[in-house]
């Protein structure tokens, strides 16, 4: 093939190349990495200097204290209440609402649109005294439901913005030409817009977990009952026991890891056709 | 693409069809609509309100005192200090993870053995909570035990013993806040790339560009727009991010040399429980943010084509 010749002259030599691959790969890998081998090191070891890069012998012993001796898995379960109702409102919500904003023509669509931008961008500090003084106002201090509520203050906006670029994406005349075959609105929803939307869907809605997963700031000031709190504000206080357990705290950290893990495995197919279609803001 | 193109309305019908079509499309967005104004624009609002308010946090009084808050906040020299010491965080991770963005998608953007694997590394700072991450850093760079200044101890260079100390403690914040959001940069930059017509490669080629060339000549200008709105959403998350300096510096002794204005507003709504301070804090940083939106879309405005946006 003639073209392959000059495709093989490369920009960038092999070796430079590589190197280039090598270094994002360890400045992202690395924390990772030490913080795994960091969980399955003894105590001794953890504090031994030089520090050891590959552990000398494997221990289960923060694992061990971290299921026996804490409440992880209350932390656990909360985070799980807490981001699955949270993504659940967000996502039905902002799947029918960003689906009304591409398709119907009605005053105000470009207001809402707007609105949707400028709410996206708020960062969660400016709504902290308001929503905390809310939330006591309407007795939803110390509650799961309140949390929840409370994230959709970022999520929903964010959901909205991405879920829109996702449907813009789709060429509305695939359902014109549904409509023109026979179908009816509902038809042409099921079988032409959902089946094409749906990586977007799915990725927003990973996204819209993640972010009430990783929140911090609103569970500090809203849970102070120790069964009540999520992963987040649990591990913070691993931090304000007498000795600081630095094996616990990373073995809390792989733990918490897994799930973001797993998910992304998952997704990761529609990640990227979300990369290709430019619709993903997270 | 204008309102008619991309609405369903079928070929011109009555106008009662489209009546009825637009309020579907109401109906539709309802809920979100009630829900953003409820938990997001509301709350904004009662804030700016609150701010003109002397109001403990905990209980239930208030009273007006005008624009007393903002009076003492900028008479405040701590407020200053917050103020400056977020604007070096922001300036130096905004940056930094601009340029890391960049290179990494750069690197991200070729096929090679592993690329769809090395993505998914690259991502993954980005999904990890930002506690762990926290923690995770503070372990790499203890005083004592960390791997990263002893790595670094290795190097013939004079290195600071103590990361976490008050003279570098904000260099390990904006480090860590590369890594942890840098990834946001790099997928919006791939994306982007993704869409950037080979052919435009080719013209540079044939007319004997190099690499260095093509870069700055015909990546760089596509670039120029997903790159500044980038800037403007990094520069106002990073302005704002409490929970990284916050987690960082608490429990240390140098918590004091990264006290950003964020931090600074929690600690006077929650540790002083000043909620009409706190809330006025809150709205300066609303106030920069809406002067940072509104400058970038007087400079940039969007394009037509985005009109329905």
């Amino acid at each position: 093939m003639p073209d392959r010749g000059r495709r093989r002259a490369r920009p960038v030599p092999w070796a430079a190349a590589w190197t280039l691959r090598l270094g994002l790969f360890a400045f992202c890998a690395f924390p990772l990495y030490w913080m795994v081998v960091s969980s399955f090191k003894a105590s001794h070891e953890l504090l031994a200097s030089p520090p050891t890069f590959w552990p000398h012998e494997w221990e289960l012993r923060a694992y061990r204290k971290l299921f026996y001796e804490t409440n992880f898995w209350t932390y656990f379960q909360n985070t799980i209440i807490v981001s699955a109702v949270t993504t659940l409102i967000v996502l039905v919500a902002g799947v029918i609402g960003a689906y009304s904003l591409t398709r119907y023509a009605f005053r105000g669509r470009t207001l809402v649109a707007r609105v949707t931008l400028l709410a996206y961008m708020f960062p969660p500090i400016i709504m902290l005294v308001p929503l905390f003084l809310l939330a006591r106002e309407l007795g939803l201090v110390n509650s799961l439901l309140g949390l929840a509520l409370t994230y959709i203050s970022f999520s929903l906006p964010y959901a909205l913005w991405i879920l829109r670029a996702f449907f813009q994406s789709i060429p509305v005349e695939l359902e014109h030409a549904a409509l023109i075959d026979g179908a009816n609105r509902a038809q042409a929803l099921t079988y032409v817009v959902m089946p094409l939307a749906l990586p977007g869907i799915i990725a927003t809605s990973i996204f819209t977990f993640i972010v009430a997963w990783n929140d911090f700031l609103f569970a500090l000031v809203l849970i102070g009952k120790d069964e009540l709190k999520t992963l987040a504000i649990g591990i913070n206080e691993f931090f304000h026991m007498a000795v600081v357990d630095w094996g616990l705290i990373m073995a809390a950290g792989v733990m918490v890891t897994i799930p973001a893990l797993i998910f992304f495995v998952a997704i990761q197919r529609y990640l990227i056709a979300g990369w290709g279609a430019g619709g993903m803001k997270g | 693409m204008s309102v008619r193109a991309d609405t369903l309305v079928l070929p011109p019908r009555r106008s009662t069809r489209r009546r009825n079509q637009a309020l579907i499309g109401v109906g539709l967005v309802l809920p979100s609509v009630a829900l953003v104004l409820a938990f997001t624009i509301f709350p904004v609002a009662y804030n700016v309100w609150l701010g003109f308010y002397a109001k403990h946090s905990l209980r239930a009084t208030s009273t007006w005192v005008g624009v007393g808050n903002y009076v003492q906040i900028f008479a405040d020299p701590d407020f200053w200090r917050s103020t400056w010491l977020a604007t070096v965080y922001a300036v130096g991770s905004t940056a930094l993870q601009i340029l890391a963005g960049v290179a990494g998608a750069l690197i991200l953007h070729q096929r090679f053995a592993g690329c769809d694997f090395l993505r998914g590394v690259a991502l993954f700072p980005y999904m990890i909570p930002t506690v762990i991450a926290v923690f995770v850093w503070r372990w790499l760079m203890n005083d004592l035990y960390g791997v990263i200044p002893h790595m670094l101890s290795a190097l013939p260079i004079p290195v600071p013993e103590a990361w976490l100390s008050h003279g570098t403690i904000m260099w390990v914040l904006i480090i860590l806040s590369v890594w942890t959001f840098f990834p946001f940069v790099l997928v919006n930059v791939l994306a982007r790339l993704q869409t950037i017509p080979p052919e435009l490669y080719d013209a540079a080629r044939v007319d004997g560009a190099s690499v260095l060339r093509q870069f700055f000549h015909v990546t760089l200008p596509q670039l120029k727009n997903v790159l500044l709105i980038v800037l403007l959403l990094r520069g106002i998350w990073m302005f704002t991010k409490f929970d990284v300096p916050w987690l960082l510096g608490f429990g240390g002794g140098a918590g004091e040399a990264i006290r950003t204005l964020p931090v600074f507003t929690y600690q006077r709504s929650f540790t002083y429980y000043q909620a009409g301070m706190g809330a006025a804090l809150s709205n300066v940083m609303l106030a920069l943010l809406l002067m940072a939106v509104t400058i970038y879309f007087v400079a940039f405005p969007p394009a037509e084509d985005d009109n329905d946006a």
